[in-house]
Order: structure tokens, then sequence, then C-alpha cells
């Protein structure tokens, strides 16, 4: 399908900053945010942004944007410093998977019904890599979403639907885990989309916003502003206790992104500088979620030999933990027991 | 010939085409058009892969015999649409998407279509109007998408 003409001439424009080429695939099996898979995080030699099959026109618009955002973020990282992510050792893992097991039983000594010991062990690890993919993405999102807003206005009402989509994917997430985690990891987590839903709602202005009243969806929102939208899901739910930890989430995120100047030129300075504020923004958060010691910054190479190796990790962490009481899986491979 | 034989014939040319093996889809649609060269449905679907694998020319060809079988082909004339912006010719492209809309106003492509090229004609505004009626039928696909994931 075509793209509409200031995508394309957004596309191109990153491409030539970036001096890279962009492919753009459909794909039947692909996530509904698309996918971004590109040079500086793997080793290929062209980019590539992967979107749902089903999307043709404006949403197939709004995620290539989106993903073009966060290239140029990571290209001119990668061109004027080095572009870090949020990698993990063994030992940051060892200690990520402790403070989580201790909180853990904290909680199950408030229970009635404890948690078997096997869910138990499956659930430190499941949380553990949850935490670091979401602070590799969360922080990057209300950045991109806040530029593809200011700087490509005939595709609001487009953001306006994904939002709403992308935030009620987000809120559903980590649902059916929801007696298994401590409730401290569990509010943690609803609170960073929180803080972002809540960002997005003080960012986004409300009236170029307005819902599509043909859209079903759309129709109860009728009249109400953006920010009573993305509101009003957080109020009506059991995450409410999540708005304490949000609203100083929202302030850190705040502090960062009140330093960027959406509509300035694009250049490769900068989307660097936007990049730093990103990881700050990032430091923050692990900072106030205190897991200071849970993950390293590192080439997004360390990354990947990383979840490698992430079975064995896990093994060892828990033999660290439980001692010999712990049974290694065959292999290496995740899923030991007591 | 039989109809069932061309049925099966077009629906493994789909199957192919949908898991982008368009090599393979357009020998099923070409063993379609041997058998039955007056099958409108076979001279589009090969402009389909035509179009996805860049051949705008051929892509465009296809969709005009298709509409010589069969003048209210609705998809065909969207197809033709969008044969016809990839070639720069917005105006019939613009014409063809009309055409496709008058016989089916549900169709989130050809609005979408209608309003790059209205966009590329600097009719902004129009453009605008066909990118809002393209989002809410793309919506409403989009909806019915992760409803049946939901349901599977």
């Amino acid at each position: 399908m075509p793209l509409s003409k200031p995508i394309r001439q957004f596309v191109s424009q990153t491409e030539t900053l970036l001096d890279t080429e962009i492919s753009l695939l459909r794909n039947p099996e692909a996530d509904p945010n698309g996918m971004l898979v590109d040079v500086y995080t793997y080793d290929i030699e062209k980019n590539m942004i992967i979107f749902p099959a089903h999307y043709l026109g404006l949403l197939k618009d709004f995620i290539i944007a989106r993903h073009c955002v966060h290239l140029l973020i990571k290209g001119a990282a990668a061109k004027k410093s080095r572009y870090l992510v949020c990698s993990f050792t063994e030992d940051s893992m060892y200690r990520g998977i402790h403070q989580i097991y201790i909180d853990a039983l904290k909680d199950e000594a408030k229970k009635e019904k404890k948690l078997p010991v096997h869910k138990l062990i499956q659930m430190l690890n499941i949380l553990y890599t949850n935490f670091n993919d979401d602070i590799n993405e969360l922080p990057w999102n209300p950045i991109t979403n806040a530029s593809v807003y200011h700087r490509m206005p005939q595709i609001r009402k487009t953001q306006l639907y994904y939002l709403m989509k992308e935030g009620k994917m987000d809120m559903d997430e980590m649902m059916e885990y929801e007696d298994v985690i401590p409730r401290r990891y569990f509010v943690l987590n609803k609170s960073m989309f929180y803080a972002r839903d809540q960002y997005l709602a003080k960012t986004l202005p409300a009236d170029q916003l307005m819902p599509v009243v043909n859209i079903p969806q759309m129709k109860k929102f009728n009249h109400l502003e953006v920010k009573e939208m993305l509101t009003t899901r957080w109020t009506h739910t059991s995450w409410y206790q999540s708005k304490i930890f949000g609203d100083t989430m929202l302030e850190i995120m705040e502090k960062y992104l009140q330093k960027i100047d959406w509509n300035a030129e694009p250049g490769l300075d900068y989307f660097h500088d936007i990049y730093r504020l990103g990881v700050q923004m990032t430091n923050h958060f692990i900072s106030y979620m205190s897991m200071k010691d849970w993950f390293v910054w590192e080439p997004p190479k360390h990354l990947r030999e990383a979840q490698a190796r992430k079975g064995e990790y896990e093994n060892k962490a828990l033999k660290k933990i439980f001692g010999d009481l712990f049974e290694e899986s065959p292999a290496g491979s995740p899923g030991g027991k007591l | 010939m039989t109809t069932n034989e061309v049925i099966g014939l077009l629906r493994k040319g789909r199957a192919y085409a949908s898991r982008t093996k368009y090599k393979e889809a357009i020998t099923y649609y070409e063993k379609v058009l041997a058998l039955d060269p007056d099958n409108p449905e076979a001279w589009y679907l090969r402009a389909v892969v035509f179009i996805e694998t860049g051949r705008n020319t051929e892509a465009l060809a296809d969709c005009e015999q298709a509409l010589r079988l069969n003048q209210n082909y609705a998809a065909a004339w969207s197809k033709k649409g969008h044969a016809l912006y990839n070639l720069e010719r917005y105006n019939d492209a613009l014409f063809a998407c009309t055409r496709a809309l008058a016989l089916n106003g549900n169709d989130a492509a050809a609005w979408y279509i209608k309003g790059v090229c209205l966009d590329e004609l600097g009719r902004n505004d129009e453009a605008q109007e066909a990118f809002g009626k393209s989002l809410e039928l793309e919506i409403i696909l989009d909806m019915e998408a992760e409803k049946k994931k939901a349901g599977t």
C-alpha cells in the first residue's frame, strides 16, 4: 500500500539523516504495535519496520512514523556516542530475582492460600524478564508519541485510537498473574503505564484529538477530552492504587521530557539529546523502583547474549537462593524445581 | 474444467499469496486462466500479486481485463486505482477509486488511496475527508481482527 505524503517524507528524511535504508514489511503475524528491527540493535544490513497485514492506511502510517522516531533516536545515539540498552548479567539477575523472592515471601506470609513453589519460581523469572523488557521500551513510548503528535498533525485521530488501544493492552498485561505477583511489583508495573497515559493525556491537547464519532469504540467517549478518556479508565479499575506511584512517575517523566522542544529542527544532535534524556529518565525510574542494581547499560549485543544465556543465569540465581534444595533443569534451560 | 476445480485452484493461489509465496500463487492463478480465461477473479488476484511484487503495469493490465469481464467488480476498480497511483497517474487513480467506492463504500483501501491521490493533487480538504473515512473503516476492521484473535 502507498504511504501518505507526510509519512513518506518522514521515512525519506530518516533514511537521509541516518544514511541508511528502511524496508516496510506487512506480516499477518506481526504484533499490533508493529516491530522495528534495526541495524543499531541487530547484526543486519537494512532496517525493517514490520506491521500487521490488516493495517492498510493510516494505522500503518502511524506505526511507521512512531518506529521512525525511535530509529532516529537509536541511530543518533549510535552515531554521536554509543547506543546502549538495559541489559543484565548473571550477578544483576541474581540481585533482581533475590529481591523479588524476598518481597514475594513477605506477601506470601499474609496469604491464606500459599503459592506452590514451582509457580513461585516461574514468577521470579517471568517478573524479572518483564521488568527488563518494560524498562527498555516504556520510556521511549511517550517520547515517540509526543514527537509524532507534534510533527505529524495529519495522523492525530489515528494516534488517538491507537493510544486507547495500546493503553488497554498494557492495562491487561500481567492480569493472569495478579494473584501470583507481589503487590509491589504489580503496582509498579502498572504505574509506569499509568504515568505514560497521564503524560500523553496532558501533552496531546484534546482539541485536535477529538474522537471520530462514527467509530463505535469512540462513541462512549464523545465530547470527552483525551485527558478524561485516558484517566477515566484508571480511576474505574482495580488498579487505582497505581495512581500514588504513578503520579510520582509522571513527575519524573515530566521533569525530563519538558526539556524537549518537540518542534525543533530534527537533526542528529537533536535526537541524540532526546536519547540522553530518555536514558536519564530510565535511570530515574529504575532508581525510584529500587532496581538500581538489577540491570546494566550495555550495547544491544550484550543484551542479546544475555537473553541467550537467560536459562543458565536463572538456574544459577535460583541455586544461590535455594541452595541444594533447587534441582536444576537439564542443559541450563529454565524451569528447574525444588 | 469444473467450477470446483477452479475454486480449489484459486483458494490454493490465495493461500500462497497470503504467505507471500507469490511465484507459487501466480502459477495457480495462471492454471485457472488457462482453464477459464473469462474468470475475472483470477485476473484480479494475479493483479494483486503483481502489485505486491512491484509489477504495476502488468497489474493494471490484469485489472483492466477483469473489468472488461465484469465492469461492476469493485475490488478490481480499487486495485486498478492502486496500480495507477503507483504509476503516478493520480487523476486516473482517483477516478478508479471513486468508481470502486460507488460500488462498495466500505473499502478502506480505496478510501485511503483516494486520500493519497487527492493529497498529491493538492486537494487537501478532500484528502482529509477520504482519510477520515478510511480510518473509520480501518478501525472497525482492526476491532474485528482483535475480537477474532481473542476468540481463538
